[in-house]
């Protein structure tokens, strides 16, 4: 076992931490507010520059063919610097369920590696919570030969700057993934930010044509399963980055605040809040690497989502102790726009909840 | 010892009930059951209390000759918690529990002739100035200054956390009206008109999408010296009594027991599989521990105001209520959210209301999480939960 990183992850950790701290101040996330779709597509651009998009892309298909511990060494960094973007989706997920398709979708995956192309997983529907092995009340029907498709989603996350959505669909009783562009006609996006300001969207189908079958049946099953754990992966090393950030934010200002005459360290009570918060950042980054290591050794889909749900629980606690705790710390400043620890609440907030709370990985564990 | 309330009281239960119902508008209960705030507008607070005042209730725990009630201490508890659950806004609280009962305890005849009636009726909103960027936890080292030069004040300084500053006519600020003595010994209770030249306010985004709160510069603002409530240097000891004076508000009881009522409601509406959440083991679990916790929290309220004999200080006590309701408010408003899963998550704009252009989602997606977000606040204002550790440990224990 080495915890150290490799030379192409200290490579990767080096130029995120200077691009992402530069780039993605705390003023320039606020004015992302303002943009259309919440996406800096200056920044996007030099992700692809960097090779970041190319992670998992496997290398026979003009990728890198990183590890998950890669992507989890750059997914740390974009969540220590607060960077809510459509990272998961469409540098994990989206390449996950394109290389596993029936055909892999090369010409697709370039496009992402490129910068060009971003894709969005659009599952949930009215009334799921935390549905991903029900079927799905969007249908997907063969017409002439091509797919047509028809359906209300609810809550795409990363929809409103996708260029293409992978949408779950019932096929003759079968699950199907089904690829389409998302300016087709008769797809009516409905988009708003969530409390971290990533971007999500309610679409709906009217006799969408033009789409192209990734899978279906059992494979799209396991296909959309892997993607979820690989992405719940990468959405819980953008937290553990974030607690860290919270860690670096509140000692700094424990030692800079003075009340009754001294820093606000040195008060045992908050020493021990911060000690805490400490314990369960450390244990967090522990069970993200357990995760990782199952995902990294292609372990049997049961085991990955064992060991992904008891991560993801435990991550789920820890980050109310950590953000919920940074913003005690502050004070009044905490629940302000206008300080680091709200941004970092809501990110985590918002990472927890996607893909599956605890009491979905409870119900997950007690079934598998 | 007697537990059983007084069978009296339920006609005077029923009597507040039908009037409420007959007086609170049907657009300010709909506008307050789907607020995403900490609180209520202001506007909404200066309504209520003009129709209150109607029958002689804008602020019925004052004094019977400035226009309280007169109201035993369990009426006044019946008649909070029915305003409460009929979702009326909330009083000034600036002026009815805070500056109001300092001007009646320490004004003189013409403040008090002068400020009650207005406060009374809702004329206006009354802003505080106590907290200042550097002096939260230790207020007593405040450095707004006042500066006697003849018949006014010159006050320079700066004020933060100010609840709905922007919205407020009268401000009661804590001055430091003398350097040279001790902290507590300096400081001056100064009522300032918010218009005066030299003040400016600026409302401060908060986590949740409202800007309420506010800071509050002062330069060189000129105040007349019959301003100055009470006596020079004793600012410090209204301070004191005002945030004595209602022990048991901070426990936010009416709305721990309302909101765990809501969270119930959501439960049942919202569904796995079909199957509504309460009947979900982990979340029937999380309700029913708050559901338990409320109940304690109301009766340790009804032993403060039965005057239990206590041999703790009365006021490790209040600081008890004040550390119980204000964790009950955050799990209970950071429950109804987690109810909502990831549905919680959608930002909704803060000011205009959505919900006709969402009609995939409940109502109460709206504003249930902005509502656990500001809450977070709930653990930091009047004494952080540290703060009040730190007041039973010494006051119960001498520790």
């Amino acid at each position: 076992m080495d915890f150290n990183p490799s030379d192409l992850q200290r490579m990767l950790l080096d130029s995120a931490e200077r691009f992402l701290a530069d780039r993605f101040t705390l003023e320039h996330r606020r004015g992302l507010r303002a943009t259309a779709d919440g996406l800096d597509t200056e920044a996007w651009s030099t992700f692809a520059e960097l090779g970041w998009l190319s992670l998992r892309v496997p290398e026979a298909l003009g990728g890198l063919g990183g590890t998950m511990a890669d992507v989890a060494t750059l997914a740390t960094a974009l969540g220590y610097n607060c960077v809510a973007s459509p990272f998961t989706s469409s540098v994990v997920i989206a390449p996950t369920i394109l290389t596993g398709a029936d055909q892999p979708q090369e010409a697709l995956l370039e496009a992402i590696v490129g910068g060009t192309a971003r894709v969005a997983l659009v599952h949930d529907e009215p009334g799921d919570r935390y549905a991903y092995d029900k079927p799905r009340g969007t249908t997907a029907a063969l017409r002439d030969g091509a797919i047509v498709l028809s359906g209300q989603k609810l809550l795409a996350v990363d929809a409103p700057s996708a260029s293409h959505l992978i949408v779950t669909a019932t096929i003759d009783g079968d699950l199907a993934l089904v690829l389409v562009p998302s300016d087709g006609a008769g797809i009516e996006k409905s988009p708003y930010p969530l409390y971290n300001d990533q971007r999500a969207a309610d679409i709906r189908f009217d006799d969408v044509a033009g789409g192209t079958l990734l899978a279906r049946g059992a494979a799209a099953q396991a296909l959309l399963t892997q993607a979820l754990d690989l992405g719940r992966i990468a959405d819980a090393a953008q937290m553990v980055g974030s607690m860290e950030a919270d860690l670096a934010i509140c000692s700094a200002y424990l030692k800079e605040r003075q009340q009754f005459g001294q820093p606000i360290g040195k008060f045992q009570a908050l020493q021990h809040i911060m000690a805490d918060m400490f314990v369960a950042t450390h244990q967090a980054r522990s069970i993200l690497y357990a995760a990782i290591a199952s995902a990294d050794a292609d372990a049997a889909p049961p085991a990955l989502a064992r060991m992904v749900s008891l991560m993801r629980i435990n991550l789920a606690e820890a980050y109310q102790v950590v953000a919920r705790q940074a913003i005690q710390l502050h004070g009044g400043y905490g629940i302000t726009d206008e300080y680091e620890v709200s941004h970092h609440y809501r990110h985590q907030l918002v990472l927890e909840k996607l893909y599956g709370d605890v009491d979905h990985h409870q119900r997950r564990l007690a079934a598998l | 010892m007697d537990f059983i309330p007084d069978p009296s009281l339920d006609a005077f239960r029923h009597e507040i009930r039908e009037a409420i119902n007959a007086d609170l508008p049907t657009d300010l209960k709909e506008k307050q059951i789907a607020y995403a705030g900490s609180q209520n507008e202001p506007e909404d607070s200066l309504t209520w209390m003009r129709i209150l005042d109607k029958r002689g209730w804008a602020v019925p725990h004052w004094p019977v000759e400035h226009g309280g009630t007169g109201w035993s201490p369990m009426q006044l508890y019946i008649f909070n918690e029915e305003c409460t659950n009929a979702f009326a806004p909330d009083i000034c609280w600036g002026s009815s529990h805070m500056c109001g009962p300092v001007i009646y305890t320490f004004g003189s005849d013409a403040q008090k002739e002068r400020f009650l009636p207005e406060m009374r009726r809702g004329d206006y909103y009354l802003a505080q100035g106590f907290s200042e960027p550097g002096n939260g936890s230790d207020l007593a080292r405040l450095r707004t200054s006042a500066r006697r030069e003849g018949d006014r004040y010159i006050v320079n300084g700066q004020k933060i956390w100010t609840s709905s500053g922007y919205f407020a006519e009268w401000g009661f600020f804590l001055v430091r009206t003398d350097p040279t003595v001790k902290p507590q010994a300096g400081i001056s209770f100064l009522m300032i008109k918010m218009d005066t030249p030299g003040i400016t306010v600026r409302r401060i985004p908060q986590l949740n999408g409202e800007s309420d709160l506010c800071e509050v510069f002062l330069d060189n603002v000129e105040v007349p010296a019959g301003n100055l409530i009470g006596e020079e240097g004793k600012g410090w000891s209204y301070a004191k009594f005002l945030l004595d004076h209602e022990r048991t508000t901070s426990s936010f009881i009416f709305f721990n027991k309302r909101e765990v009522a809501r969270a119930r409601a959501i439960a049942e509406a919202e569904t796995q599989d079909g199957v509504p959440l309460i009947r979900n083991p982990v979340f029937r679990d999380r309700l029913t521990r708050l559901e338990a916790e409320a109940t304690a929290l109301e009766w340790s309220v009804l032993r403060e105001l039965s005057k239990e004999e206590f041999k703790y200080h009365p006021t490790a006590a209040a600081s008890t209520l004040k550390v119980a309701g204000s964790r009950l408010q955050q799990a209970i408003c950071e429950l109804e959210m987690d109810l909502l899963g990831a549905r919680s998550l959608r930002k909704f704009a803060y000011d205009a209301h959505d919900r006709d252009a969402a009609p995939l989602w409940p109502d109460y997606s709206e504003t249930v999480t902005p509502r656990a977000l500001v809450m977070r606040a709930s653990t930091i204002y009047g004494g952080t939960l540290q703060i009040q550790k730190g007041i039973i440990s010494k006051l119960a224990f001498d520790l």
